[in-house]
């Protein structure tokens, strides 16, 4: 132990904390769970990552030079994979919500563990939205004129109000959990090194984990989970309102907003599934990050799946069963025609294949629950992708006197740079978020374990 | 032997489907165009022509476009020519009589419309003619809303009433013309007029209350489709309700409706209160800090 004064909050039975000694097994706890430095896979990771967010800057740099002439969007396919990757980033945010939020409000105690992971995911999706609706506006230096001009009857500028409202809310939730462990990690200058330590002394030296200081910031943490949920619930359904306040195949639904959340729902913990896992080998958190946390996520996992099928059946069948001559177009392009393949495959690799997998026990080990989640989360991309595409590429009016390419739709190299620029960002976040501060809260698991022992 | 029987039966099957595909491989005949003519007057002035050009593929009639035909008076002789014109992808070619031709117009009672077509490389030459008797209609509005319509044709050098045509009386509207009442047509008398009672009161005129009756005869053989208007004050006045300059959901942002501004106001006062309030909260942590 590098610094012997060291002390930890401990439980008592008001549910308030004092200061104790730190005994052996809190101090392996800490040791278990300090941000530990890069290793050479580490730093290979991040090169990668910080790589293809220099070929998406490249790319972007480009549509900023020569303007969205780039991109392959045109008159009819105006929103193409930069919205459907907005959307995702979106319905991946909700994480937050569910296991911080959610659980914590239920007293779900074993969800305890993952709440930083997810909040870490919140943030760097948000950004991420942030940013890539920024791309899609094509010229950025004009972003003011939306809070100049913008009419608050549009759902885009209640999207825009209600995703800054959310970035500070999933911030704060992410803060003020962290400020018990700032103090822990102030207590390890020399393996934090001089500008980590700095760092941290910025964010939380004032937290001396007093009775008062503890009450404050357990209210303010109550105060943003009731908050965040129905900011969650309102980003999810603007979102879905962009799409179906306007009229046009397949987005002209009412089950919309509900539907969006169901899917969101399903990708964020998809994505929480995918960290659990990958954290859990990298940083050897078996003890932590247990079979049961994967054995209730899976659980978890069938259950959301089947809510979103539930509304996909909702949003597919009752217009397939009608097959009105405006819609018939898009419904066969999407069940049997060029967009059926993708179709299929979200459906089939996002949403049913889970629920298969998962439904057998051990379909909920490690291994199978990180191979489902990863196809949660390709499959919720994918379907992004189709709830924006095709719906373009089937306007009520038929296209007429229009250049070929504007009656198909596949992104340009700048589009999938940029895209998958965006991505390596959200996960470079990730990356070096869990770099700089503990992946599991620590004087919450500690906590819980002093709990755990006097009960 | 069999297999003998079965290879010459086989090669006399494949040289007759050579065959067969030979016979396919002749040049197509040409097709074969079907040119009609329509001839059309409105208000006893504007006198213009259509032609529709059809050829049958598979035992079905398809409309032709890019003919181009040859429009005459009478006779196809250069001093007779209307004009030439090319039909669009209808298959639909218009054509208005210049006023030029007055004089010849007027030389006959009865004229015949010639349509030609000198052939291509895909059709053969064509041709299509229509017949028609010279004729007018009136129009006349009573005031009992009355509606009468008066069909006259050319005999010799007068007009003469014409009985047994059949009349619409209806009034325009933006898509099709309103029948005034349930009766579809009705029929002209010996003194060549046709009546019916207008008995769409309710109907929306224009700011004035002006509707536009009309009086028309429909592919008639002998004369052809004639049509006469008149305004008549029998609508409905309509004032239009013009929501630009309102507050609405669809106006500019200055015209964001009261209720929208106050409801999405107070929500966002009330969330950005309360994160305002925890980022206080934080430099009250940081007070007791220094306190302790």
């Amino acid at each position: 132990m590098e610094n012997s004064s060291l002390t930890i909050e401990k439980p008592m039975k008001s549910d308030a904390l004092h200061e104790a000694p730190i005994s052996a097994a809190d101090e392996q706890i800490i040791q278990d769970l300090l941000p530990r430095k890069f290793t050479k896979s580490g730093w290979v990771w991040t090169g990668i990552l910080m790589a293809i967010c220099l070929v998406g800057a490249f790319a972007y740099y480009r549509q900023l030079r020569y303007g969205l002439a780039v991109t392959h969007m045109r008159d009819y396919v105006s929103w193409g994979i930069y919205i459907s990757n907005f959307v995702f980033f979106v319905a991946i945010s909700l994480v937050g919500s569910l296991i911080t939020a959610v659980f914590r409000l239920a007293g779900v105690k074993w969800g305890a563990p993952l709440t930083r992971i997810a909040e870490m995911i919140a943030v760097a999706a948000i950004i991420f939205a942030s940013i890539i609706i920024i791309v899609d506006m094509g010229s950025p230096e004009r972003f003011y004129n939306l809070f100049l001009y913008g009419r608050i009857q549009s759902p885009i500028i209640w999207d825009v109000i209600v995703i800054a409202t959310y970035f500070v809310i999933s911030l704060l939730l992410l803060y003020y959990p962290l400020l018990p462990d700032i103090k822990i990690l102030l207590g390890f200058k020399e393996r934090s090194g001089a500008r980590l330590y700095k760092f941290y002394s910025f964010l939380g030296s004032f937290w001396k984990g007093s009775h008062k200081q503890y009450l404050l910031s357990k209210k303010a943490i109550n105060v943003l989970c009731i908050a965040i949920i129905p900011v969650a619930f309102t980003i999810h359904t603007v979102t879905s309102w962009l799409f179906a306040t306007t009229y046009r195949p397949g987005w002209d639904s009412t089950n919309f907003g509900a539907y969006f959340i169901a899917g969101a729902f399903l990708v964020g913990a998809g994505s929480v599934v995918v960290a659990m896992y990958v954290f859990r080998r990298w940083y050897h958190l078996e003890k932590y990050i247990t079979l049961n946390h994967f054995d209730k996520m899976g659980r978890m996992l069938v259950l959301l799946s089947l809510l979103y099928l539930y509304f996909n059946v909702n949003e597919f069948l009752t217009p397939f069963f009608k097959m009105k001559e405006s819609e018939s177009a898009y419904l066969k392009d999407l069940f049997t025609g060029s967009f059926a393949p993708v179709f299929w495959f979200a459906i089939l690799t996002g949403i049913i294949l889970p629920i298969i997998i998962l439904v057998f026990k051990q379909g909920r080990r490690p291994l199978p629950m990180f191979i489902v989640g990863i196809m949660v989360v390709v499959g919720a991309w994918f379907k992004r992708y189709l709830i924006v595409t095709p719906t373009l590429l089937h306007p009520f009016m038929p296209m007429h006197d229009v250049p070929a390419m504007y009656r198909r739709y596949f992104p340009s190299w700048e589009e999938w740079a940029i895209t998958m620029g965006s991505l390596a960002g959200a996960i470079l976040i990730i990356t070096l978020l869990c770099r700089i501060f503990p992946i599991i809260p620590i004087q919450e698991t500690i906590t819980e374990r002093h709990h755990e022992t006097t009960v | 032997m069999k297999l003998l029987y079965k290879l010459s039966a086989g090669s006399i099957f494949f040289l007759l489907l050579l065959s067969c595909y030979n016979a396919f491989s002749q040049a197509a005949d040409k097709g074969t165009l079907s040119i009609g003519l329509n001839y059309f007057v409105n208000n006893n002035q504007v006198q213009y022509l259509t032609a529709k050009v059809k050829t049958k593929v598979n035992g079905k009639f398809q409309n032709v476009g890019g003919i181009a035909l040859k429009l005459f008076l009478n006779k196809d002789s250069a001093g007779n020519l209307i004009e030439k014109v090319i039909t669009n992808e209808q298959g639909e070619a218009t054509s208005m009589i210049p006023a030029g031709m007055s004089k010849l117009w007027k030389a006959s009672v009865k004229h015949t419309f010639l349509a030609s077509f000198y052939g291509d490389k895909k059709f053969d030459a064509a041709t299509g003619d229509l017949t028609v008797g010279r004729a007018k209609i009136l129009i006349d509005a009573g005031s009992d809303k009355t509606v009468t319509a008066s069909v006259f044709e050319m005999k010799d050098t007068s007009w003469a009433p014409v009985k047994g045509v059949d009349v619409v009386l209806a009034v325009r509207r933006l898509g099709a013309d309103l029948p005034i009442n349930e009766k579809p047509t009705f029929t002209t008398d010996s003194t060549g007029k046709a009546s019916g009672d207008f008995k769409r009161d309710s109907i929306p005129g224009d700011a004035k209350g002006n509707i536009i009756l009309v009086a028309k005869i429909v592919d008639n053989d002998q004369y052809g489709n004639l049509s006469i208007e008149k305004k008549v004050p029998w609508g409905g006045k309509f004032v239009p309700v013009n929501l630009f300059n309102e507050r609405t959901l669809f106006a500019t942002r200055a015209k964001a409706p009261i209720w929208l501004i106050l409801m999405a106001t107070s929500i966002i006062i009330a969330v950005w209160g309360v994160l305002i309030m925890l980022v206080l909260n934080l430099f009250r942590i940081r007070k007791l800090a220094k306190e302790a």
